[in-house]
């Protein structure tokens, strides 16, 4: 009977997920869309292109070492981690958080190498200059706010965990969303430094647009960054009153159009509450993430002593790098909806064309990285597919494009 | 003796002619000017006592019977000027005082290599001097803190002033500076080739009489010196959950405190459950900051419990209070808390110094877990008081180790 129970309820959450899925998939780009083929060094400039891939041949490849780095380091930890439950007096939650820590603080120093060959890299190409020290230090004293949430995430998880026994993962992703929903909520709030653009016509752009696209009350915030990288950016963030919309200084001194078309692509992301459904799908992955380590814990005695926390670190870091291509699919799906929207809202495809320029020229990004890194990692259309896809709304619409 | 070992005697019976104390710092004017030549003249003569350490391994006769005088007329004038003797001292040290130092009467071989980086390993030892405000150069202190020596002594003039004795805790507490501070000073000029010893057990194993009994004691266990290099990288993040969660007991501490003080002012006792309260707030504390300056391997539990932690604080249960020392506690409680002020900074840094020492040899050293279980104990009694978990005034003075 509890088998009959428990397999219904696996396909009614199935079947929800399913459902979920098709829900939050859905975008406003036509889906008979279809892109042209664009030559990227054509159209971005041959010499800029070249550069940046060479620089983002360096990125990818510290990416793999470092994840693989930090799979090899908790596969070690989750082999000799338990043996630390001697060094804590804290009961088991207690010694379940000192261990969740020590996990993640392997993975930091394993990580560590790998970052600071970025940040020589990165700082050789001008990309950044933020100093070796700063990084280190920072980085060191940064755990301890790493640390606070994992102590959290563990309360949550372990305590369900004790009180639950079979079924902890239903109210532990619950509860991990709402986390995720209240940040996303309150980290508006949390960012020091904005302020208001100073320029009028910037000022004037943002509330046309912000108009255009049904948010006239979610505000644009100018984050200044100039001194730590030269790097143009721009993102959305909030939810209900926290909603705003960040440029970076970097980006402020951009063509007028290319700002423009900027703008209202971060102001897509908010009329089309793409923020609200990332939370929506980290529902949808924690669901059947949480089952997979439930299962997993299952013939341990559950998510109930502190010893099985070095394998759930593991466990998890290998559902994050299995649901790596999911994420990145979807927030590449979303970041071509709030393209397509901005070329709705500006009618100006050769902005959008000039802004990939500039990326590729300033930010170094990489106009047609490997294919297998883009499907598994990039969060945005490559830039020749967002200049391909200003080049088809511009068939579409019969405007004419570079 | 131990050969190379630096003792001090007190001989001292706290009684104060309190005309002299009012003119203290002018009295002891002469004999500062005085001191002041004479290190001028070892510091001048420091360099050539090394050259000729380096090469024949020992300082000469003549040279080490002057850095003797220095180092014994420092603590003379140094005892007089902080309230620790009361009599006028001897010029240069000429007669034993009754605060005096013990030292190697003649010159001791020593390890070339340690010669060598006298200096640089004299570093540690002269900065924890500077915080104790003693030895050679006691302006360090002044860059660091005020230093313990100078606060005490600020305390002990009006004491003395008012009662014509010196608090028997703030004596010894300038007794162990002193002592500290001729170590350090001994072990820079080359008189000893033995590191200072920063344990406040030895300067208290030399005053005659044990320091009275104090309600709030601290329970230290038997020392387990080995620490793991791991927990010893990641400590300060590490208590970084205990500290945020210290933070908010507190904020309901303050309310529970003003409440049980308005209890306890109309019946002369603490509540039972503010005193159980608070008293695991306290312990809570000890066993954070323990573990946080590295006095304590184990990673604490959140609650405070009584006998949950190697180094706990031993609390009296609800004792009946004076109403005038109720009604004053705040202000009654001030000076300890300068002190408290003073050892807190002593503390931060022999932490510093102990995180390096453990994450290069993987032990704590003994002499600066000394000094955390006095600031441990220090700063508990304090609480107590404070919280009025006590009637007993905190005790300054170091404990004899049982």
């Amino acid at each position: 009977m509890r088998r009959a129970i428990a397999l219904a309820g696996l396909a009614a959450l199935a079947a929800g997920l399913v459902c979920g899925f098709a829900a939050l998939w859905h975008t406003t780009v036509p889906g008979d869309l279809r892109l042209p083929g664009i030559d990227a060094r054509a159209v971005l400039g041959a010499g800029a292109v070249e550069r940046a891939q060479r620089y983002q041949d360096f990125a990818i490849a510290t990416f793999v070492l470092s994840t693989l780095a930090g799979l090899v380091a908790l596969a070690l930890y989750a082999r000799r981690g338990p043996g630390l439950v001697r060094k804590s007096a804290a009961g088991p939650l207690g010694t379940g958080f000192l261990l969740a820590m020590l996990g993640s603080g392997i993975v930091w120093v394993t990580q560590l190498p790998f970052e600071l060959a970025d940040l020589w890299w990165a700082r050789r190409h001008h990309v950044i200059e933020t100093g070796y020290l700063d990084t280190l230090l920072g980085g060191w004293a940064g755990l301890g706010g790493r640390f606070l949430v994992i102590c959290l995430t563990v309360l949550i998880a372990m305590g369900f965990g004790r009180l639950l026994r079979a079924t902890w993962w239903v109210p532990t992703a619950v509860a991990f969303t709402a986390v995720t929903l209240l940040l996303a909520f309150v980290t508006p709030w949390l960012l020091t430094g904005q302020h208001a653009p100073r320029r009028a016509a910037l000022r004037a752009d943002a509330a046309r647009i912000a108009a255009r696209e049904g948010v006239p009350d979610v505000p644009l915030r100018i984050e200044p960054i100039r001194d730590v990288t030269p790097s143009p950016n721009a993102y959305a963030v909030g939810l209900g009153p926290s909603r705003r919309v960040v440029l970076w200084d970097t980006i402020t001194g951009f063509p007028a159009r290319q700002v423009r078309v900027t703008i209202a692509h971060e102001y897509a992301h908010q009329a089309r509450h793409h923020i609200l459904k990332d939370v929506a799908w980290f529902l949808l992955i924690a669901l059947p993430g949480g089952l997979v380590v439930a299962l997993v814990l299952r013939r341990r005695g559950g998510f109930v002593r502190p010893e099985v926390v070095p394998l759930v670190l593991l466990v998890v870091a290998l559902l994050q790098l299995a649901a790596m291509p999911l994420q990145s699919v979807v927030s590449r799906h979303y970041e071509a909806e709030a393209d397509w929207r901005a070329l709705n809202t500006t009618r100006d495809p050769a902005a959008l064309i000039g802004l990939m320029r500039n990326f590729t020229r300033v930010a170094l990004a990489d106009p047609d990285p490997p294919g297998w890194y883009h499907w598994l990692a990039d969060d945005h259309p490559s830039l020749a597919e967002r200049v391909a896809m200003a080049r088809a709304w511009a068939e579409r619409e019969h405007v004419a494009s570079p | 003796m131990a050969e190379g070992a630096v003792q001090i005697v007190v001989t001292d019976d706290l009684a104060r002619s309190r005309v002299t104390v009012f003119f203290r710092l002018l009295l002891a004017l002469p004999h500062l000017i005085m001191l002041g030549l004479l290190t001028a003249v070892a510091l001048l003569l420091a360099p050539i006592a090394w050259v000729i350490a380096l090469v024949t391994a020992r300082v000469p006769d003549g040279l080490h019977e002057y850095f003797v005088t220095v180092v014994r007329y420092a603590t003379h004038t140094y005892a007089y000027l902080y309230l620790a003797a009361q009599d006028w001292p001897p010029i240069a040290g000429a007669r034993p005082y009754a605060i005096d130092v013990v030292l190697p009467p003649a010159p001791v071989r020593q390890n070339r290599w340690s010669v060598a980086f006298r200096g640089l390993l004299a570093v540690p030892a002269i900065l924890l001097a500077g915080s104790l405000g003693t030895g050679v150069f006691t302006t360090t202190a002044y860059y660091l803190s005020f230093g313990i020596a100078p606060t005490a002594a600020l305390l002990g003039w009006f004491a003395c002033l008012a009662r014509g004795r010196m608090p028997r805790g703030l004596r010894d507490l300038v007794a162990y500076a002193l002592h500290y501070g001729a170590q350090s000073s001994a072990y820079l000029l080359l008189l000893t080739p033995r590191y200072p010893d920063s344990d406040p057990a030895a300067t208290a194993a030399a005053v005659a009489e044990p320091p009275p009994a104090h309600a709030v004691g601290l329970d230290a266990g038997a020392e387990d010196p080995e620490r793991m290099r791991l927990l010893v990288f990641f400590r300060g993040p590490l208590a970084f959950p205990h500290l945020a969660w210290l933070t908010l007991w507190s904020v309901v501490a303050v309310p529970v405190a003003i409440a049980g003080w308005l209890v306890a002012l109309a019946t002369g006792r603490l509540p039972a459950f503010a005193h159980r309260f608070l008293a695991a707030r306290l312990r809570y504390a000890t066993h954070v900051t323990a573990f946080l300056y590295l006095a304590a391997e184990l990673f604490p539990g959140f609650t405070g419990a009584r006998g949950a932690f190697p180094i706990d604080l031993a609390l009296p249960p609800p004792q009946r209070q004076r109403r005038w020392t109720i009604l004053l506690r705040g202000l009654l409680a001030l000076p300890a808390l300068l002190v408290a002020g003073a050892i807190g900074g002593l503390q931060a840094l022999a932490a510093v110094l102990a995180w390096f020492a453990a994450l290069v040899t993987g032990r704590m050293p003994s002499g600066l877990r000394g000094v955390q279980l006095l600031g441990l104990r220090y700063q508990g009694q304090v609480g107590a008081y404070l919280a009025l978990l006590t009637a007993d005034y905190p005790s300054s003075g170091p404990e004899r180790r049982p």
